[in-house]
């Protein structure tokens, strides 16, 4: 009998409904959690009756429980996310477009490139939150100013090499690190829907790339606890990172920031790709005006100068930079200097990242033709598309 | 004369309630399907009839009552984008029926109307897409172009129809709420009574008739599923009662319940352990095997029979040479379990020999020590080889470096990512067979060296004819099973060289993961996959020990 009487409350318990309220997934970590979480607690003040539970989900494993969940209506109501996903999941109805809510008094308040990254298709899917790229820090005891172009960055080689160092680190084998010098040469990865992935420009850029490694200017195959490594032991004098490079930083090291140089090749800035982190809704959303209430106080002015000073995040809501504090952080100053290009969010983007990132190890590593590379790359990417 | 009659009603009566229980599941499950395409049609019937109903007559022109009851149906006018953010769109309901207002009103703002952000949507998709037509929940897809027919995937059971005239008005219709048929508790009561009546008067007669009884008692169980017309349901339950008719001829049935009745206790403990293995083992496997002949897309899935084992076997149009074709991972992971289990063995059985000389001081220290490698999870093992491998700042290359010799790009090349990988297995895995080994050397009679030695046999002949001999019998078992890890080893294999360099040194677990986290969750590839890899180690257990064993005989 007992054992009947466990298994009825264990089934009344499964059935019981959620509470009232949003529950938000994010993959914060250290102070952006901080920032994030003060931002729910000032909400929840507010609105005791509606609050929001914040879950804190690891990255690599956020996007692959959201596509489980959400169909099957266990995920989240809201959560946060960079947009380079968006193609795909609002092709899949995963996410809820949200332009319904949303006119141009309300999207004024955002930088133009962090709303469009929001936009696709015609609809908008999320509001965002903050933007990501890379730009460049150096030691301001090893060089007094940033190298403004490539060739400067080359002659700043031997010099560091002799001292058994570099001029640069960066996270080369990866697509991510190496998009500046690729779009630096005018390449892309693609445009819209279309692949632009094998293109002479591309194979310049990886050559480059490659001579940076073959000459000794940059480590081979240099990781991000790698990096931050050599930066601190000041075998690095410049380092590509992005904003949450400046926690890895060690105590007492001199460092700057500033936009990434000129590609001396071709006269063009090495632009870095553009994330734009946002708060997207889920298609399966149980109360969907009340969530959209919760994204757009999220974002607001308020909220938006809080983390930038909390947590000193390159916030996508421009009226932040109108409090004299945050405008003249040197760190945001950079980062917002900095020339970007927006990541892709067509569904083929994600499809990208592991072939090329094999096709940047195998030429970095001198053994592989560019041109040949990406054209396998392409032809990879082309695969997984039909299936999709 | 009552006693065997009461008897035979008894185990009649045993019989069609066993089959009655399978029955009604077979039935509740087409119930519910046939309920659910019931509804979905009906609920689609009503929304497609609204929409044309609007589309074609406008308010101003014909009567409300246009409309079925229930529905909710509004014309929405050409969008207007806002010039400086396109994706910005107002939109209008120029007519509407059914909902709580009419006339001419803004989609959204203050006066937002329960559907409104519903119709809005709508709105932006047949835009945007076109119009495609969706596969229903239950399978029965309608192909129409220009036109978004579904039902709603939030469980609430509405079906949402949307037509674009070529003006560019969209007329949108969702109808109310829908709870599905409730479950027809009376029908299948009624047959379950009238079934047991007939079982129960076949008993009563006895011979020939009781077989009549069962199977006619149980086939009236599939009445309802005949109305329904779900006729594989109906069809299995009578094969159910032809097959308990038959069993009840051989006496089958009789002599299974007096065996579970007789090992009652036995039965009563196996039970929570066979009930464990299976929800933990039998079920997962057979879900595994199943999802190998399907498709995922975002959460859908689509069956495709073999396409995914065809695509796997026949290399997916990559030469032999490539790390993506299927054979090559094969070879790879072949040599790869080759290769392992022989330095394994080697030096385990090496190791097991010095440690069981007598002379040998400490060996307790040593055999702790050289467990060591075994008591430590894997995992940790490979990440610090990975380390120690490290092209810049590994340990190994640091000890070349001391020797003069230059640096080794171990993931750089595939002989050497392989070597890596063999390396860090080879150090979790020889403990194991020296443990093995240690264990059979104990084992062997002394008086068998003494005899040898007495005979004037050589150390290694001694070796080759009385050491290795005993082995063979504890090493064989542990040579399959050893192979069978080497063969799945995901850890080191995604841990150390992670497929580097190009994905070379997958082997087929790692290629597996892959297919399922890395090219857009292909979980239908994973499985198939998985149910691959499964076949090759049955195969392997089946004949490769069959192989060892007999080398054993030839001993």
């Amino acid at each position: 009998v007992k054992i009947w009487l466990v298994a009825i409350a264990l089934v009344m318990a499964c059935g019981e409904p959620r509470e009232p309220g949003v529950v938000l997934w994010h993959a914060y970590t250290g102070l952006e959690r901080d920032a994030l979480e003060q931002s729910a607690a000032t909400w929840n003040r507010e609105h005791p009756t509606t609050p929001i539970t914040l879950v804190a989900v690891p990255y690599d494993a956020f996007a692959d429980k959201l596509t489980s969940a959400i169909p099957g209506g266990n995920g989240p109501d809201l959560f946060i996310y960079p947009h380079d996903r968006i193609g795909d999941w609002s092709a899949a109805g995963v996410i809820e477009p949200i332009e319904y809510w949303v006119d141009d008094a309300r999207a004024e308040r955002f930088s133009n490139e962090a709303i469009e990254a929001m936009a696709y298709k015609g609809s908008l899917w999320g509001l965002p939150l903050a933007v990501k790229s890379l730009a460049m820090y150096y030691r301001t005891d090893l060089v007094d100013h940033p190298p403004a172009s490539t060739d400067e960055l080359v002659a700043l080689g031997p010099k560091m090499h002799a001292a058994g160092g570099f001029a640069l680190a960066y996270a080369n084998v990866d697509l991510y690190g190496h998009a500046p010098w690729l779009h630096g040469f005018g390449g892309r990865v693609m445009d819209d829907d279309t692949l632009m992935i094998a293109t002479p420009e591309a194979a310049t850029a990886m050559s480059f790339a490659r001579s940076l490694v073959a000459g000794g200017v940059v480590p081979a195959d240099a990781q991000g606890p790698l990096v931050a490594s050599l930066f601190n032991e000041g075998r690095a004098a410049t380092v590509m990172s992005g904003p949450w490079f400046v926690t890895d930083i060690a105590k007492g090291v001199p460092w700057k920031v500033a936009p990434l140089p000129i590609v001396s090749a071709t006269g063009k800035p090495a632009a870095p790709f553009l994330g734009v982190e946002g708060i997207l809704m889920s298609a399966r959303a149980r109360d969907k005006d009340l969530a959209f209430a919760v994204m757009d106080a999220l974002t607001s002015d308020a909220q938006a100068t809080m983390r930038a000073r909390v947590a000193r995040q390159v916030v996508a809501n421009v009226r932040a930079y109108d409090e004299p504090d945050i405008a003249s952080d040197p760190v945001l100053a950079a980062f917002r200097a900095q020339t970007t290009v927006t990541m892709p969010k067509a569904p083929g983007m994600r499809m990208v990242w592991t072939p090329y990132r094999t096709a940047l190890g195998e030429v970095l590593a001198g053994r592989a033709d560019p041109a040949a590379q990406l054209l396998s790359v392409e032809r990879e990417v082309h695969r997984y598309l039909e299936h999709l | 004369v009552t006693r065997d009659a009461a008897d035979l009603l008894r185990r009649q009566l045993r019989d069609f309630g066993v089959a009655a229980l399978l029955a009604i599941v077979v039935i509740s499950t087409a119930f519910v399907a046939v309920r659910n395409r019931e509804l979905a049609s009906g609920q689609i019937e009503l929304a497609s009839r609204a929409v044309t109903a609007i589309a074609s007559t406008p308010s101003a022109a014909a009567p409300i009552e246009t409309v079925p009851p229930g529905v909710h149906a509004v014309v929405v006018g050409p969008a207007t984008a806002s010039t400086a953010r396109p994706y910005l769109r107002r939109r209008e309901v120029v007519d509407e029926r059914g909902g709580s207002s009419t006339g001419r009103r803004e989609l959204g703002g203050a006066s937002a109307g329960a559907d409104d952000k519903l119709f809005y949507d709508l709105a932006s998709r047949i835009e945007r897409d076109g119009g495609v037509a969706e596969l229903l929940p239950d399978g029965s897809g309608r192909a129409i172009a220009g036109k978004i027919v579904e039902i709603m995937h939030d469980g609430s059971g509405r079906a949402v129809v949307v037509e674009r005239s070529p003006a560019g008005a969209i007329a949108i219709a969702v109808t109310a709420e829908a709870r599905p048929a409730p479950y027809p508790f009376l029908v299948v009561i009624g047959v379950l009574g009238l079934g047991l009546a007939l079982a129960a008067a076949g008993g009563l007669v006895g011979g020939r008739a009781a077989r009549l009884g069962s199977f006619a008692g149980i086939s009236t169980l599939a009445v309802p599923a005949l109305l329904w017309h779900a006729w594989v349901a109906a069809a299995v339950i009578a094969v159910v009662a032809l097959a308990v008719a038959l069993a009840q001829r051989a006496q089958l049935t009789d002599r299974l319940f007096t065996g579970i009745r007789r090992h009652k206790t036995a039965l009563g403990f196996l039970a929570p352990a066979a009930l464990a293995m299976l929800v933990l083992v039998a079920t997962p496997f057979l879900i595994g095997i199943i999802l190998g002949f399907y498709d995922h897309h975002h959460g859908t899935w689509t069956f495709v029979g073999f396409d995914n084992f065809i695509e796997i076997l026949s290399g997916g149009g990559h030469p032999l040479d490539d790390p993506m074709n299927f054979w090559f991972i094969l070879g790879v992971t072949v040599l790869w379990t080759a290769a392992n289990v022989m330095l394994h063995v080697t030096i385990g059985v090496l190791l097991a020999l010095a440690l069981s000389r007598k002379w040998l001081v400490g060996r307790g220290v040593f055999r702790m020590l050289l467990i060591l490698p075994w008591a430590i999870p894997n995992y940790i093992t490979a990440l610090i080889w990975k380390g120690m491998f490290d092209g810049e700042y590994g340990a190994i290359n640091s000890l070349l470096h001391l020797f003069g010799l230059d640096d080794v790009s171990w993931f750089g090349s595939w002989a050497t990512a392989f070597a890596a990988n063999v390396a860090t297995n080879t150090w979790l895995g020889f403990p194991f067979m020296m443990v093995v080994a240690l264990g059979a050397l104990g084992s062997i009679p002394r008086d068998l060296y003494e005899a040898a030695s007495v005979d004037g046999a050589s150390a290694w002949q001694r070796f080759r004819h009385i050491t290795l001999p005993h082995l063979r019998p504890a090493l064989g078992p542990a040579v399959a099973l050893g192979s069978i890890w080497t063969f799945n080893m995901f850890n080191v294999i995604f841990l150390v060289s992670a497929g580097k360099p190009g994905g070379s040194t997958n082997i087929l677990v790692t290629d597996a993961y892959r297919w399922a986290f890395e090219r857009g969750e292909r979980y239908g590839m994973a499985a198939a996959y998985a149910t691959i890899i499964f076949l090759v180690l049955l195969l392997w257990t089946v004949f490769g020990t069959r192989i060892v064993r007999s080398k054993d005989a030839d001993a």
